[in-house]
This record gives structure tokens, C-alpha cells and sequence, in this order.
């Protein structure tokens, strides 16, 4: 064997810190996954590989009640904010310089991602129980619109992304070949941009799971959702079933993140 | 193309019809997100400034009567029998543990970042982006799930203390759980990715070449990382402390599992003011600090890069 | 739409383009006025940025003129949009759809147009042997080379039948060997399906070679428009003469001009006759350019030209001598190689250059 070639990338000690930053990333959620398959009451042991803690938790009325509520929020949430933020990615793209105030879209648009989550809570809760009083309308509305705001910016990327990277002649070729602008976006940059659209469903909707502290600051008595559940139940003595709720969220967390990262990688 | 001395000023230099009516086409398809935007995100935001110089009402709320004594109590007590003012402590300590706790955050991050976007930015291209995948996985998993896998880890029975004590090193389990160290781990845990994503995109950029100048003019590794890695992915490093830093001062969840009701955070007494403390006004007040400390941040960095590019571009 | 009874000419008139506005503006194009009759090719010969690529688009119709009109047979067709326009494009970069086969793609513009699913059907079927594609027709464009999608491009383009074809530099993309066999291809397509061609290069020889007529740009002007036999062998200007071919410039006194020539002298005090580009009449005395091609040029024992071989560089074909005149000027002559090795002067030879009649011109500067 010949000497190694020396090699201009590598640097001192980068490699063991990456592993050690992946070992902390994934040990975690590894035990987290493993000890929701314990028979024991308690982490402190292993007492031998059981379904039990799944049992009870897919069991447990409440938790089917706000995870069957996670995902309606979710699956509205998400579906307004794509809608909203295709058309909005339209608006902003495909042209060669910027209009006028479209600066100051992308600062609206991207605003939740600036502002801390705790403060749009604060917000909210305030604006919402004024309307709550104003109007009487107690129902799971407040929680839609609040996450459909959230996830709009989440929504946008991806889409905004497609288009950037969409030939715009593509579009100038249909109309030179006879296409209306409505059937050209019907037939050319509709199709192209399902991808990306996809994607910002996704995006959305794994968004609007993950948010916790709007819903915790804007929910009505009875409107848990189940990351506010969880939140509640961790101030309890801690069973395996958490462990069990856990890792199914995970599950379905992972099935829509990985689709996203495949439809993101489709070539444009 | 030759430029015109003079251009003309009639109505048909560069047709300004069409894009008009481009404009208005465009803001008419932009304008149901920026409504739910305003309804359900920024304008509020703006009730909140209101609430802040208002009176507390008895049951949570509001009572419509003008009142500096929300901010006044954001930074500052009144005693109650002599009526002495003095600085707000409490408050302040939970502002200085803050940021302290985000600046840790920050750097442990960066110590972790650095070198796993390197990594990453390193390895073959058509696999960086299943390492990146990797770094985001947890990022998409439930901020109350990621926080309850590190509470699982190191609290008296977790991982670490079990570990430990069957190894001998430890008899007593050590006291990890509620403490400023967990919301530390905690929150770098979780906003890790955060700091990755950043660093990997400069990274990435990077000419190699530029490396292999550094070492052919006879530099060592430590001196190329210093003279000609760190400045030319400094964008990357900025906007990755700015990414990890605000949420980090802003963070609710992980300080209210991992430092166990005792060691609060700036999100935990903005709660606090909205639930037990019923102080609507200095809870707003307190939500518009975090805001502004938030936004001197976003200043700073939108500072930082700016210069950069100016540097960049002549 | 496609099919228009009357059949006639692309003119545009007076036609001016400015982008920007105040400090900024750019006059892309200057008050161009050209006559395109039916069922010829014509091309837009120019450097990049000269306002070809700009007048496409406009008779496109991605483009709105500032001011100025196009017409298509007679009507004004500035105010139709793109998909209004009996007029198809194939692009640079041939923007074909890839979501779509290469059947749905040059089926396109007859499906937009509403046309019946058998009509469709037939044309692509046609299509597709006109550019030899058959084979390749349910493959997306992403499964076929270059070459082969230049060929759907045109396809896509010619199967509506336009009245005009506009070609925005289709073949920039291919290789050297692929581009020949294109210039072919599209003469000959253009023969057999009797459209107009509208086609933009910026590479003169492309351009010599396929054209029926061409109109030289650049600044957003109209240089010139001929035959290429006209382009390349009476230039109007410096800057047609410089930018077709190779060029010899030089200068020289106007002893008498007599129509369509006119006696000159040069420094060397020899005097030749040389041609005039319509519309120059100089008088004796003026101070004029003159150009003359390498190959027109040859080296001699005794002529109007001497000076000193600096350099001979080996073509192949023909190997180019590199004489520094007693001027000071510098003069390339192209010499033909042939099979007999003839004794070519060398680098520090003084040498003699003969220029026969008719090979010298006067240009505009």
C-alpha cells in the first residue's frame, strides 16, 4: 500500500465531531423509539420487547381525539397555505425585476419565521378572544387560520423554488404555439410546478404538527391538539406510553418529510 | 446596444400599460395569503402594543384605561407599603438568563455545526444530500418529542445515569434534569440543524481550490481553516448563529420541560403573565422586549451580511 | 391564425425598441425598416447585443415595439399577442415541454388551437417523418441527444404551419459536425414546406451558407441587407466588411470618381480603380477606405502593395501570409495549398502584392 494522498479537504478533528453531532442527533430519538417496545413500567430497566404501551395508547380516547384533531388542523392548515402560497409564489416570480411592494411581500410572508412563536401566540390569543367575544364562535377556525398563517412562509419556499428554477421560455413556447394564458398555465406550468407544489404540502402540513405554542396560546377548552397534549402529559409521572405516541408521531413526521425530500430532488 | 442620451418621455418609451396591468394581476394573486397574513400573524401584533399600555383586568384581559405600569413593571418594582422603586429583578435575572442561555446555545451549536457541515460539504456530491436529510429528520420530528427524547436521556433514571451507575463511576445518579445545562442541551439539540443548514449552503460554495493554493503557499491546516475557511463561509456562520439565536431567546417548550418550572425563560414568564399572573399589559410588554431583542438581532445580522456582500462586490 | 388566404411578406417599419427609461434607456433597436418577401430565407446576421434577438421577439410577439409597425401580409399585427400570431418560434434553447413526449410536444400548438384528435394525430405523423423522428416519438426530451431535440423543436414549430418560422439561433447549441448537417436539414425543410424563415445568428458563415437574403445589424441599425453574394462581395460599410469574412483595410485619396468606380491613389502613389457602394460618390481629393478580401489578394514580383512577410500560419486548406506593409498596416493574404509543395516566401522576405481589378472596394466608415 502507497502512502495516502494528501488530501486539502479534510481538517483536524472535523470527522470525530460529525459523528459525535450525529451520535447526539439520533440517540435521542433511538431510545426514545427502543424503550417505547419495553415491558416495564419504567426506563430505569428493560424488562423484554412489548407491544403493550401501543395498545394502550391507540387505546386511549384522548389521545385518538387530538391526533385525529392534529391531523384535520394539519390537513386544512396545510391545504389553505398551499393554495395561498402557490398563488402568492406566481405573483412573485417570473419576472425579470422586482414591482413595486414586492419587497415588502416577502418581508410579510416570511414574517412568522422572524418573529418568535411565543409572541404570535401572545398576539393571537389577544386578537382571537376579542373575536371569540364579538362573535361567539368558540370552534377549531381559530386554530385553522392560525396555522395556515404559519405555514404559508414553509409552503412558499419550495413552490417559489420550482418556479425559480422553471425555464421561463417554457411558458413563452406555449404561447407562441398557439396556447391561451389560461391554457398555457393549465397545460405547461401547472404540471411542472406539482412537484413543487407537493412539496410544500408537505412542508406544510409536517409545520402545522410541529406547532406547539400558537396552538397552546390559541386553543379553546377542549381543542388539545397533540403536541399540547403531550406538553400537558410530561408534567405527569411519565409512562412508555408517551414513548408509544412518540414514536407513531415520528413515523408519520418521517413519511411526510422524506416524500418531500424526494419531490424536492425531481429535477426541475 | 448604444444608450440613448435623451430618451424620450412619450407614452410609448417602454410601454407602461402592460406592465401596470402586470402589477395589479400580481397583487391580486398575492393578496388572499397577505390577507390571512395580516389577520392571523402580523396584525395582531400590533394589538399586543395596545394591550401593553392598558390596565390589567381582574380575571385575565383588560381594562380600557391607559397605563405605563406594564412596561414600568417590565423592568422595574414598586414596594408595595413604601412605595419605593427599585429595579425588577426577578424579571431581570430571567432576562440575563436568556440570553446567556442562547449565547451558549449559539456557540455549542456552532462547536457542533462547524465541523459536521464540513463534513457533509465534503463528502461526495451526490451523497450531501442524504447527510443533509440526516441533520433534518430530527429538525421535523415534534419540538415536544425531541425535547422529551433529551429529558429521557438525562434525567436521574435516564440513559446517561444508568449508564454511568452500572459502569461504577457513579453511585448517585447526577442531577442533570432542571437545570440551565438541559435547557442548554435541549435547546442545541433542537435548533441544531438550524446552525447545519446555513454553514453546509457557504460551505458548499467554497472553491477547493482556493485549499490547495493555501497548502501549496505553505500554510498548515490550522492556518488554511483560519485565513481562508472561516472567512470565506463567515455569511454561512452569521446567519446560522442569527437562525439558532432567535428562537433560542424566544423558546418556550424546551425550558418549561427541561428546566422544570424553576429555571424560567423569557417565553415561560411571557406565559406566566397570560396564565397565573394575570397581567395582560406587562405579559404584552414583555412579549414586544423579546421582540425588539429579536429584531436587533435580525439588524445585526442583516448588517453583517450586507457588509459582506458589499466587500464581495467591490 | 395558421391558415390565412392571403399569403405575402413581413414588413416592418420604422420599428424602435427602448428598454428602460431617463439615464438607463437602451435603444435595443433604431427605426429598422425591412421587407421579408414570402417563402424566403432571410437571416439577422449581427454581433450579440446588435438588436436581432430584440426584433425576433417583437415579430413574435414577446416584445412590444416603443414605436414603429410589423405587419404579416399586410395587416398590423403589433397589438396580437404571441398565441394570436400565425407566426412560431423555435428557441435557442428549444424550451420544449418535459413533461411531455415528443408527439404531445409537436402536437401542442394543434391541441391548444382545438383542433380534432385525428387531424392531430396525422399532423404529428407527418411531422415526425419530415424530421426523421418516428422512432423517438413517445420518448421524452429528456431521453433523446441534442440533435434530436433541435429536430422536435422545428417540428413542434412548423406543425401549426405558420406563415413565418422564426429561428432564434437554433443551432448554437450542437457540435460542429451536427450543426453542418442541421444548416442542410433546415434548407431543405424550408424548401419542401415553403415557409418563410426569419433566422437570427450571430455566426456569419451560418449565415452565408444558408441564407437567401440577409440584413447585417448592429447597434440596433440596419447595416445592410442583400444576397450573401452581395454582403460578402460589395459591402456597404467598415463594419459589414469587418464583420463578414476576413478583411484587408486600407486607405487611400480619391483621384476621380466615375460612377460606379472611382480611380484611387495609394500611399505608394499606384493607382487602382475600386468599387463603390451605391450612394457614395466621393470627389477628388477625399480620403477614403478601401477593402480588399485575402484571397483576392496575390503575392507578386511587382505591385500596388510591398512590405515584408511577418508570418505564415498553416491552415490546411490554404495557408495565410502575414505582411507587414512599408505603411506600417498590416495585410493577410490567403493562399491555396495545393498538392505541388510551391515555395512559399518566408518570415523576412520582401514581397510584392498584386490585387487584380474589381477586388478593391470603397466602404463607408
Amino acid at each position: 500500500m502507497g502512502k495516502r494522498n494528501f488530501s486539502v479537504a479534510s481538517l483536524p478533528g472535523f470527522g470525530t465531531i460529525a459523528i459525535i453531532t450525529f451520535i447526539f442527533l439520533y440517540l435521542p430519538i433511538v431510545t426514545l423509539v427502543v424503550y417505547s417496545f419495553n415491558e416495564a413500567a419504567s426506563m430505569s430497566r428493560w424488562e423484554g420487547f412489548s407491544l403493550r404501551w401501543y395498545e394502550a395508547a391507540l387505546a386511549n380516547r384522548q389521545v385518538q381525539d387530538v391526533s385525529i384533531r392534529s391531523l384535520v388542523i394539519a390537513g386544512w392548515a396545510a391545504t389553505l397555505a398551499t393554495i395561498l402560497a402557490t398563488m402568492a409564489a406566481l405573483a412573485t416570480t417570473r419576472n425579470e425585476r422586482r414591482f413595486p411592494g414586492q419587497t415588502m411581500i416577502y418581508a410579510l410572508i416570511n414574517q412568522p419565521l422572524m418573529v418568535p412563536e411565543i409572541v404570535t401566540g401572545v398576539a393571537l390569543l389577544i386578537f382571537f378572544a376579542m373575536i371569540k367575544i364579538a362573535t361567539g364562535y368558540q370552534g377549531l377556525g381559530y386554530l385553522i387560520a392560525a396555522h395556515t398563517a404559519f405555514c404559508i412562509p414553509f409552503a412558499y419556499l419550495p413552490i417559489r423554488a420550482r418556479l425559480e428554477t422553471m425555464d421561463l421560455t417554457l411558458e413563452r413556447a406555449a404561447a407562441d404555439l398557439y396556447a391561451t394564458p389560461l391554457q398555457a398555465f393549465r397545460h405547461v406550468t401547472l404540471p411542472l410546478l406539482v412537484p413543487g407544489i407537493l412539496a410544500g404540502f408537505m412542508l406544510g402540513f409536517v409545520t402545522s404538527l410541529d406547532t406547539v405554542v400558537i396552538t397552546e396560546f390559541v386553543k379553546s377548552a377542549g381543542q388539545d391538539t397533540l403536541p399540547t397534549y403531550m406538553l400537558g402529559q410530561l408534567r405527569r409521572v411519565v409512562t412508555p406510553e408517551m414513548n408509544a405516541i412518540s414514536t407513531l408521531f415520528l413515523l408519520l413526521s418521517l413519511i411526510a418529510v422524506t416524500v418531500f425530500f424526494l419531490l424536492s430532488r425531481k429535477k426541475a | 446596444m448604444s444608450a440613448v442620451e435623451m430618451a424620450p418621455h412619450g407614452a410609448d418609451t417602454d410601454k407602461p400599460k402592460a406592465p401596470r396591468g402586470d402589477i395589479a394581476w400580481r397583487w391580486g394573486l398575492v393578496a388572499p395569503a397577505l390577507i390571512v397574513l395580516l389577520l392571523a400573524a402580523s396584525g395582531p401584533l400590533l394589538i399586543v402594543l395596545v394591550y401593553s399600555f392598558l390596565t390589567p383586568g381582574n380575571f385575565g384581559g383588560v381594562i380600557r384605561e391607559f397605563s405605563t405600569d406594564g412596561w414600568f413593571q417590565v423592568f422595574f418594582t414598586r414596594d408595595i407599603f413604601d412605595e419605593t422603586v427599585g429595579p425588577a429583578t426577578a424579571h431581570l435575572d430571567i432576562f440575563r438568563r436568556s440570553i446567556t442561555l442562547a449565547l451558549y446555545t449559539t456557540v455549542f451549536a456552532a462547536v457542533l455545526g462547524f465541523p459536521t457541515a464540513w463534513f457533509i460539504a465534503t463528502r461526495a456530491p451526490d451523497v450531501r444530500p442524504i447527510w443533509l436529510f440526516l441533520v433534518t429528520i430530527p429538525f421535523w420530528t415534534n419540538l415536544v418529542i425531541r425535547t422529551f427524547a433529551i429529558q429521557e436521556v438525562i434525567r436521574n433514571e435516564g440513559l446517561v445515569n444508568t449508564i454511568l451507575r452500572s459502569l461504577g463511576i457513579i453511585s448517585a445518579p447526577i442531577q442533570m434534569l432542571y437545570t440551565d445545562f438541559a435547557i442548554m442541551l435541549g435547546m442545541a439539540y433542537v435548533f441544531l440543524p438550524l446552525m447545519v443548514l446555513p454553514l453546509y449552503a457557504s460551505m458548499e460554495k467554497l472553491d477547493f481550490k482556493l485549499l490547495e493554493a493555501g497548502y501549496d503557499l505553505y500554510a498548515t491546516r490550522l492556518k488554511v481553516l483560519w485565513h481562508i475557511v472561516l472567512p470565506l463561509v463567515k455569511p454561512g456562520f452569521i446567519a446560522g448563529s442569527i437562525l439558532v439565536f432567535i428562537p433560542a431567546i424566544g423558546a418556550y417548550v424546551t425550558p418549561r420541560i427541561l428546566g422544570g418550572g424553576r429555571n424560567l425563560m423569557l417565553g415561560n414568564l411571557i406565559e406566566l403573565q397570560f396564565g397565573q399572573g394575570r397581567n395582560w399589559p406587562l405579559g404584552s410588554a414583555l412579549a414586544l422586549t423579546l421582540l425588539v431583542i429579536v429584531v436587533a438581532a435580525l439588524m445585526v445580522y442583516i448588517r453583517a451580511t450586507s457588509r459582506e456582500e458589499g466587500r464581495r462586490h467591490g | 391564425m395558421p391558415s390565412s388566404t392571403t399569403r405575402s411578406d413581413i414588413e416592418i417599419d420604422q420599428l424602435s425598441k427602448v428598454f428602460g427609461s431617463g439615464d438607463d434607456a437602451v435603444r435595443a433597436l433604431d427605426a429598422v425598416s425591412l421587407t421579408i418577401p414570402e417563402n424566403e430565407f432571410f437571416t439577422l446576421l449581427g454581433p450579440s447585443g446588435c438588436g436581432k434577438t430584440t426584433l425576433l421577439r417583437m415579430i413574435a410577439g414577446f416584445e412590444q415595439p416603443s414605436s414603429g409597425a410589423i405587419r404579416l401580409g399586410g395587416s398590423d399585427i403589433a397589438d396580437l399577442p404571441p398565441n394570436k400570431r400565425p407566426v412560431n418560434t423555435v428557441f435557442q434553447s428549444y424550451a420544449l415541454f418535459p413533461h411531455m413526449t415528443v408527439a404531445q410536444n409537436i402536437g401542442f400548438a394543434l391541441k391548444m388551437l382545438g383542433r380534432p384528435k385525428a387531424e392531430i394525430e396525422a399532423t404529428v405523423a407527418e411531422m415526425l417523418k419530415l424530421v426523421k423522428m418516428e422512432p423517438m416519438a413517445n420518448r421524452k426530451p429528456s431521453q433523446i441527444s441534442g440533435g434530436q431535440q433541435q429536430r422536435v423543436a422545428l417540428a413542434r414549430a412548423l406543425a401549426p404551419r405558420p406563415r413565418v418560422l422564426l429561428l432564434d439561433e437554433p443551432l448554437s447549441a450542437l457540435d460542429l459536425k451536427l450543426r453542418k448537417e442541421m444548416q442542410v436539414e433546415l434548407k431543405r425543410l424550408q424548401g419542401e414546406t415553403g415557409i418563410t424563415f426569419v433566422f437570427v445568428t450571430h455566426d456569419q458563415e451560418e449565415a452565408l451558407t444558408m441564407s437567401d437574403r440577409i440584413a447585417v445589424m448592429s447597434a440596433g441599425k440596419v447595416r445592410q441587407v442583400g444576397t450573401p453574394r452581395e454582403i460578402y462581395n460589395h459591402p456597404a460599410d467598415r463594419f459589414v466588411a469587418d464583420f463578414i469574412g476576413d478583411t484587408n483595410f486600407l486607405t487611400a485619396t480619391v483621384e476621380k470618381a466615375n460612377g460606379a468606380t472611382a480611380r484611387v491613389r495609394l500611399p505608394s502613389g499606384h493607382q487602382l480603380d475600386a468599387g463603390l457602394p451605391t450612394g457614395l460618390s466621393p470627389v477628388s481629393g477625399d480620403e477614403v477606405t478601401l477593402v480588399t478580401r485575402p484571397e483576392h489578394a496575390r503575392l507578386a514580383t511587382e505591385g500596388p502593395l510591398k512590405g515584408t512577410v511577418e508570418n505564415a500560419v498553416y491552415f490546411g486548406t490554404d495557408t495565410h501570409i502575414h505582411v507587414r506593409l512599408d505603411t506600417g498596416d498590416l495585410f493577410i493574404l490567403r493562399n491555396q495549398n495545393t498538392t505541388s509543395a510551391a515555395a512559399l516566401p518566408e518570415k523576412g522576405d520582401p514581397v510584392a502584392i498584386a490585387i487584380p481589378d474589381g477586388a478593391v472596394r470603397i466602404v463607408r466608415s
